[in-house]
């Protein structure tokens, strides 16, 4: 091997590790929900090219008010699904649209498009 | 003279009381309670034409000089049936209210009915009372577009403006969207009242945008696919000539261009692939871009970084020439013209398919009638449908449709309500019937009372639902999930690595192999189709069901009905029509009377009764034609039956012990009367002054398609169990009737759910089907509870299916359905798994050592475009699946 391959082959591995941590492994930012005046847990969320924030903290056995505003064209986002709680709302571009259950079980939920091309999830402790 | 603009009474203008100047009118008051109660609020007062006041009419608003009091009615929403303990909720807490004289709660027709003085207290007052109690007032609430409204001070004008129509409740003005958002009790005021008071101030009103979300949808769809068609064109046009300089030894004059020449054609296609990259490519970079902030990675990031490679070392090679190896330094902006318009197109097209899979619902939606002609004091008048308030009274006239959820008041008629049960024919309604909104009036006209209105109706419930077991999960899709959720990372690192053993072992030149297969990598892995695959076919299937009147809960439900095995029958409602009818008529040998006149007695002894079985003898008589005239002296003898005297005879029915007491002979009658209930029928005998005259036999009879219902279901592959409190013998004639396979007699409604666990330890998936209510515990325990639908009661809580139509072929269609669309799902997620599975290693070469066959990028981007769409047609061909009992 020549000495420029082998830095290619290192280099190569080096990005395949990145690649590898950088989407799976690195801890992610939480965004933790504290409960208003009302008693309600209530959160923005904004959804262009994924949701943000999109790893959400909440308390169990409060009810939960997202508002989701959708700043993208993409068909692929116009849903945003919640399947664990059988929850569903289209999001029509530029407006607010407010999806509320009461979670009430501890655990780790997901929420995603249709497609599953983006993802978020949401903590109940 | 003049009038009072308070009062209403006419008076000489020189002996007013007082005068006040308001809006450039002069108003002359009577006395001085008038002049003060206009001093609080003059706009109130001059909203109409003072000449044009009916103040008769305006009895709800209080200000009628002859009646002291006035009289509202107001829909009050969530009222039990019982009416307890709202109703005396709602009376406690007007009654501690000044100025309310009467208080009377009709909880059938959920309304409260107001007696109050006007002077005193007014409706909005009554209307927070009311709510304070914890009840709502049934009230509409309207979005008005106004046009051109930019000034904020404008906002509160209007809606203090709003605020002092009689009958509005709330509203407010958004500056932003430019529209007035109204609550108003539409029996107060009317929407075109509501529009003047907002042209009052010079602006112009329309429909507000946020009024059609059907067709918002649809809308957003159509910018959608005619953005990315137009960014298709400009990629195609820019990719002729780009293509050209790619393959120069292949086009005639190009050929024989200098490679000075050449090179300078590579900078503009270079510079050409500029608008093609921001344009048509952009939401690839953006998406991307958005995506990696969030650390998660999507098809964008795979097209955005073969394009964006691709395009880069291009440039690199034609500028500085000189720093890769001989031979190299050629371009490939092709690859970035013709993927990305290749995929671009293969976005539209899948736009176009997908809103063909939700046309179901489209249906659906657009069976909503517009408008409804409501009776108000005495008055028939057109009206939005979405102003139609619980407890209106509204005609129907033949051929319209039924705009709302109701009961009918007066008149007959036939109704087709194929639309929503998938039933053929029509279904006859008469006075006290249940009418849905949205079915269609055949042949009379009728009255009939909203029941349910807005999203409460049948149709609203039933989109609702639809929706969202269109948008849940099946759990097949479970695995795909997974599996995207890694996908993309996977194949960059696929695609890294295939550039490293190119770069290291491959042909030379390495750098241009190694670059090629990487990009091939990353445009041809497709995500799209894995993700796509179960919802586009979900979407379809369960619209399809909808289509058929049936309604399926979610994705998981509609998979496992799919693999049942046993299907559980519940007798009473199911099976049978749930209600006795009259089915035999024997007389005695020796007697005299006539089977229609020992009916005629029978009925007129149990029309006093209360007796279901009592109900089935008289509404047989009645549709015989039979007139029945009065019992006297009437016993009912528990245990045994009834005696009444009927014409001057005595007339006795009842069972064998009641023929015992009376001393009755009833000869060959008592074997008779076996058979009878041998067949599953209730004899009950006749006697007539003290003389066996005959028997009586009622019986919940089956319903016509029951048996061939059950006899496809056996076709199937389908055990049939039939399940019921009632004695083994009745329920074994009703098993004979209708061919099931095993009776579970005389099982107590609390064991129901109980013997579906048991049939379930035999190791068999078991579909439940039951009413919903008394089998509500057995439809939880079965793995798909499946629960006949009556009328307007289509959300079943304890079902995971529904069948509107009260018909056993609903359970066919439904196992159909969900084996039909769960085969298409499965058919969609091996294609994806199979394309992904092959395309990737192709493109990184696989095939090059065995026959030096290399994977061009362009044909990659073919592939990746048209396999998203092939997912989203194939889904679409469920769209002509046609269930064995066809609905038309």
């Amino acid at each position: 091997m020549t000495p420029i391959q082998i830095v290619v082959t290192l280099v190569g591995i080096a990005l395949s590790i990145f690649i590898a941590w950088f989407f799976w492994l690195a801890p992610k930012g939480q965004t933790r929900i504290s409960a208003g005046v009302s008693g309600v847990q209530e959160v923005a969320i904004t959804v262009k090219g994924g949701y943000t924030p999109d790893i959400i903290v909440v308390k169990a056995g409060q009810p939960l008010r997202m508002r989701f505003t959708r700043q993208e064209s993409a068909g692929c986002s116009e849903t945003v699904l919640f399947p664990d709680f059988n929850q569903s709302a289209k999001l029509p571009e530029g407006e607010e649209v407010l999806v509320e259950f009461t979670p009430e079980k501890a655990g780790e939920y997901g929420f995603q498009c249709q497609m599953g091309m983006l993802r978020g999830k949401l903590i109940v402790e | 003279m003049v009038k009072d603009p308070v009062c209403g009474m006419e008076i000489d203008p020189q002996s007013a009381f007082a005068s006040r100047e308001h809006m450039g009118n002069v108003y002359y008051f009577c006395s001085e309670n008038c002049v003060n109660q206009f001093d609080r609020n003059p706009h109130s007062f001059v909203m109409q034409n003072p000449e044009k006041v009916d103040f008769a009419g305006s009895a709800t608003t209080g200000f009628n000089p002859n009646l002291r009091l006035s009289e509202i009615e107001l829909p009050v929403i969530g009222l039990k049936k019982g009416g307890q303990p709202g109703a005396e909720l709602i009376k406690q807490a007007l009654n501690k209210h000044p100025g309310i004289e009467k208080v009377v709660i009709n909880p059938i027709e959920g309304a409260a009915v107001v007696r109050f003085d006007p002077q005193e207290t007014g409706v909005l007052d009554i209307v927070n009372a009311i709510k304070e109690s914890g009840y709502k007032v049934g009230s509409a609430q309207k979005q008005i577009g106004i046009e051109g409204i930019h000034c904020a001070s404008c906002v509160q004008f209007i809606e203090n403006d709003l605020a002092t129509i009689p009958g509005v409740l709330g509203a407010s003005v958004n500056i932003g969207t430019q529209e007035a958002t109204i609550e108003y009790l539409p029996e107060q005021t009317t929407l075109s009242q509501l529009n003047a008071a907002i042209e009052g101030w010079g602006y112009k009103t329309r429909v507000a945008s946020s009024d059609q979300p059907a067709d918002q949808q649809e809308a957003a769809h159509d910018k959608e696919y005619r953005s990315l068609m137009n960014k298709f064109w400009l990629a195609t046009i820019i990719s002729i000539p780009v293509l050209l300089t790619a393959y120069p030894q292949f086009i005639p004059i190009i050929r024989d261009w200098s490679m000075e020449t050449l090179r300078a054609a590579w900078f503009g296609a270079a510079l050409l692939t500029i608008p093609v990259l921001i344009y048509s490519g952009g939401h690839f970079f953006t998406g991307a871009w958005a995506a990696l902030k969030h650390r998660s990675a999507n098809m964008n990031t795979l097209i955005a970084l073969g394009t964006g490679a691709a395009w880069l070392y291009s440039t690199v090679a034609i500028t500085i020439p000189g720093i890769f190896p001989e031979g190299t330094s050629e371009p490939f902006y092709d690859v970035v013209a013709v993927v990305i318009a290749l995929v671009v197109l293969g976005q539209a097209l899948e736009i176009r398919a997908k809103g063909r899979t939700s046309e179901a619902i489209k249906k659906l939606m657009g069976l909503q009638a517009k408008t409804a002609r409501v009776i108000r004091n005495g008055q028939e008048l057109d009206i939005p449908v979405e102003e139609v308030l619980v407890a209106d009274v509204i005609q129907v006239r033949p051929g319209e449709k039924i705009p709302v959820d109701g009961v009918i008041l007066e008149g007959s008629s036939a109704v087709d309500e194929s639309m929503l049960t998938g039933e053929s024919l029509p279904v006859s309604k008469k006075t006290g019937d249940e009418v849905i909104g949205a079915t269609l009036n055949k042949t009379g006209a009728f009255k009939f009372r909203a029941t349910k209105v807005g999203k409460d109706t049948a149709l609203a419930q039933i989109v609702k639902m639809v929706q969202d077991a269109q948008n849940s999960k099946a759990p097949i899709a479970r695995l795909a999930d997974t599996i995207s959720g890694y996908f993309v990372p996977v194949v960059m690192i696929l695609a890294v690595i295939t550039f490293v053993i190119w770069f290291d072992f491959g042909p030379a030149p390495q750098l241009v192999y190694g670059l090629v297969t990487a990009v091939s990598v990353l445009i041809i892995a497709c995500p799209c189709a894995l993700g796509l695959a179960t919802p586009m076919s979900l979407m379809v299937g369960i619209g399809k069901g909808a289509e058929n009147g049936i309604l399926i809960r979610s994705g998981e439900a509609l998979q496992t009905a799919q693999g049942i095995k046993t299907v559980v029958l519940d007798k009473t409602g199911t099976i049978t029509k749930g209600k006795p009818e009259l089915t035999d008529l024997i007389v005695a040998d020796q007697q005299s009377v006539t089977g229609e006149e020992l009916l005629r007695l029978a009925a007129a002894v149990e029309s006093i009764s209360e007796h279901p079985l009592a109900e089935a003898i008289v509404e047989g008589a009645k549709t015989r034609g039979l007139s029945l005239s009065k019992p006297e002296a009437f016993e009912a003898i528990p245990g045994h039956g009834v005696i009444a005297t009927v014409e001057g005879r005595q007339v006795a029915l009842g069972n064998l012990k009641m023929m015992q007491r009376l001393n009755v002979e009833l000869g060959d009658l008592e074997s008779k009367s076996d058979t009878l209930a041998n067949d599953g029928k209730t004899p009950m005998f006749v006697a007539v002054n003290s003389q066996a005259a005959g028997i009586i036999a009622v019986a919940d009879t089956v319903k016509e398609d029951s048996k061939e219902a059950i006899a496809v279901l056996h076709k199937m592959g389908i055990e049939v169990v039939m399940i019921t409190g009632d004695n083994r013998r009745t329920a074994e004639a009703i098993a004979r009737q209708v061919g099931v396979d095993r009776v579970l007699a005389e099982v107590l409604p609390e064991d129901k759910a109980h013997n579906v666990h048991l049939l379930q330890a035999e190791g068999k998936k078991v579909a439940m089907v039951g009413d919903g209510i008394n089998d509500a515990p057995a439809l939880a325990q079965a793995d798909v509870g499946l629960a006949i639908g009556t009328g307007t009661d289509v959300a079943i809580e304890a079902s995971d299916i529904t069948l509107i139509k009260g018909s056993l072929k609903g359970v066919v269609t439904a196992i159909e359905v969900s084996r039909a669309t769960m085969r298409n799902i499965r058919q969609n997620l091996v294609g994806a798994f199979i394309y992904n599975v092959l395309g990737v290693p192709i493109a990184m070469g696989a095939l090059f050592p065995f026959f030096g066959v290399l994977l061009s990028p362009l044909l990659a981007g073919a592939a990746m475009a048209f396999s998203s769409v092939t997912v989203v047609s194939n889904a679409n061909r469920l769209r002509s699946f046609h269930p064995k009992f066809s609905a038309k």
